[in-house]
């Protein structure tokens, strides 16, 4: 109940926020919320399932292109409307996410690891082979009339809307009966088996339910920049989720949630500036990734468990370091 | 496309690709470490040479340059290794997952210094010899024929070290049983970081032999590092002798394809195989897991 009203508060923060905040603020914010989405549903298959699934961002282009595909003629299909594209994206993804999680079934530890580091690689190389579909690595843009209604206020309101619908679908997906199973398969695969739980099915289910919110949210991102390219599919942004969870703290789902909403905005707004400043004094050029792997280094070295899990623990005085799951 | 010109080609970038995969190979089997940051090593060995050439070259007749700028670039790439495991992998070690992210946090840092240094325009170091032969009709350079050559012995010296010294036999004992190797008296940190510096090395070698052929550029980092998992993937991780047989597999597959269909295909279809093969047989050809 205390985290619902947590939700709620944050809820009714951001629902006031536009009153104080220029356009270009809440362009960015809106994206963050996008990105929140990334993070958590990584949450839910890396720190609820424990499968260090390195290839989320094929789930988000999979979203991201399937819906600017139905957006632009550069497919036969029928016309259909943008929020339709969008639940088609994410649909198409869980597709993909059933059928990597599939494949990824056989494989345990280090394994799952490399090979789905690899995935998101081979997209953005089909992507190129075929750029006549897709575009190359340049990608293309989509029609300005297949753009969010409302303009810049109404894009920030439906992806606050579309965040929060999301973490809450997956706030109760992990704390029902299946995701205290999930629970159960990552931090005993044989013993969650012997006590007969379907570790085949959870891992399934799970590699689907990330996969289709990462989708939704990959899709949105597409009509709320009016553009999509390899980047959806890119390392960086891989990295970006993952830093995102750690910063949180990772199989704690308001970690995720939090964290990533600041790596967001530290990424595209502190680092910038603090780039720009560090760049008027240094005889070379910083950029602002360089910060971003810079901090991710320290971080990690400093906390592997996660920022947040850490204060927490400091306020709380209770120590989570039971919580192994990358050990 | 001749059968002949893909065992030729193939057996080159195989030479290659057996001295990259073989060094991300022995970390992984020695300190359970998988090293994001592998590629970077062999960027860096392409990088060092060409600047060191660039600036020797100057001074010295540039056949020495040459020498000397590959030979320093080379063990600067094993200490940059060795730095990197020391102050980033280090700190981390008991964690798999952190060790994978922040690896791949400094192949990425230093692939954006790269391009921020020499930007997005690729190099190449000049060659040791000149001129080519014919093999069964197709025209093959020295430089390449020596590329194969140098990686076949240096293969051969790696197998010897680990197979028949000292120093080799606590590596294999580590990799082995960590714990066993530090209770008969073995400096298992000692092994570590030997491992690390032998495996930049061979890495950097591998850059410098591929620049010589090639080019490099930051984003060669990467693309490095995909062989490398689909090369220790098919082989099995942590066998050595596994990674050296599949990164001949892999170039052999590389030439093919490249020949057959273009070469952008090449990383897909040995991405793909990869996979296929995992999914008949997870722990590679020769893994034990």
């Amino acid at each position: 109940m205390k985290n619902l009203t947590y939700f709620g508060i944050a809820i009714a923060v951001f629902a006031l926020a536009p009153i104080f905040m220029n356009d270009a603020v809440l362009y960015m914010l809106g994206l963050a919320f996008i990105f929140t989405v990334y993070c958590v549903s990584w949450d839910v298959i890396a720190g609820y399932t424990g499968q260090v699934n390195l290839g989320h961002t094929v789930f988000i282009g999979i979203g991201a292109y399937t819906t600017a595909l139905l957006s632009t003629s550069r497919i036969p299909h029928p016309e259909m409307p943008v929020f339709l594209t969008i639940f088609i994206g994410g649909i198409v993804a869980t597709f993909f996410g059933l059928a990597i999680g599939a494949v990824c079934l056989r494989l345990k530890g280090y394994y799952l690891a490399l090979v789905t580091a690899i995935l998101p690689l081979i997209f953005i190389q089909l992507t190129n082979i075929y750029s006549g579909i897709f575009g190359g690595y340049e990608g293309f843009s989509i029609p300005f009339s297949k753009s969010l209604p409302g303009g810049t206020l109404g894009n920030y309101y439906i992806s606050l809307v579309f965040c929060f619908s999301c973490l809450l679908a997956m706030y109760i997906f992990v704390n029902t009966n299946i995701g205290v199973k999930l629970r159960a398969v990552r931090d005993d695969e044989e013993l969650a088996e012997a006590v007969g739980i379907d570790v085949v099915k959870y891992k399934l289910i799970a590699f689907c339910v990330s996969a289709f919110f990462a989708g939704l949210a990959g899709a949105l991102a597409v009509h709320y920049k009016l553009t999509v390219g390899v980047d959806f599919f890119s390392i960086p942004l891989m990295l970006e989720i993952i830093l995102g969870v750690i910063a949180g703290g990772i199989g704690t789902f308001y970690g995720g949630a939090v964290g990533g909403f600041l790596i967001y905005i530290a990424e595209n707004w502190i680092f910038i500036q603090l780039a720009s400043y560090v760049n008027t004094f240094l005889p070379f050029r910083v950029s602002d990734e360089m910060i971003l792997y810079i901090l991710l280094i320290v971080l990690i070295i400093i906390f592997p468990q996660g920022i947040i899990t850490k204060i927490a623990e400091f306020l709380s005085g209770i120590d989570k370091s039971e919580i192994k799951i990358f050990r | 496309m001749s059968v002949v010109e893909v065992i030729v080609l193939g057996s080159i970038v195989g030479g290659i690709w057996a001295l990259v995969a073989s060094g991300f190979s022995l970390v992984f089997g020695v300190a359970r470490v998988l090293n994001f940051a592998h590629g970077t090593y062999f960027a860096l060995g392409a990088y060092f040479a060409f600047v060191l050439y660039t600036v020797l070259s100057n001074v010295v007749p540039s056949t020495a340059a040459l020498l000397i700028a590959s030979a320093v670039a080379c063990l600067m790439v094993g200490f940059v290794g060795v730095a990197i495991y020391t102050f980033t992998v280090k700190p981390v070690r008991n964690y798999e997952i952190m060790v994978i992210l922040v690896t791949l946090a400094v192949a990425l840092l230093i692939k954006e210094i790269l391009l921020s240094v020499f930007s997005d325009v690729s190099i190449s170091v000049p060659t040791f010899v000149s001129g080519f032969i014919s093999i069964a009709g197709i025209p093959v350079t020295y430089t390449r024929i020596l590329a194969f050559v140098l990686s076949i012995s240096i293969i051969a010296v790696l197998d010897y070290f680990v197979n028949r010294t000292k120093l080799g036999k606590e590596i294999i004992a580590t990799s082995q049983d960590c714990e066993a190797a530090m209770l008969v008296g073995i400096n298992v940190e000692r092994v570590f970081t030997v491992t690390m510096f032998l495996s930049a090395l061979l890495a950097g070698i591998g850059g410098i032999l591929y620049a010589q052929i090639y080019a490099v550029n930051p984003m060669t980092a990467l693309r490095v590092l995909i062989y490398a998992f689909a090369i220790v993937i098919l082989g099995g991780l942590g066998s050595v002798r596994g990674s050296i047989v599949a990164a001949f597999i892999v170039g052999y597959m590389e030439v093919a394809v490249s020949t057959l269909f273009a070469s952008e295909w090449a990383e897909v279809v040995a991405m793909l195989t990869i996979i296929a093969i995992l999914i008949a047989r997870p722990r590679g050809i020769m893994g034990e897991g």
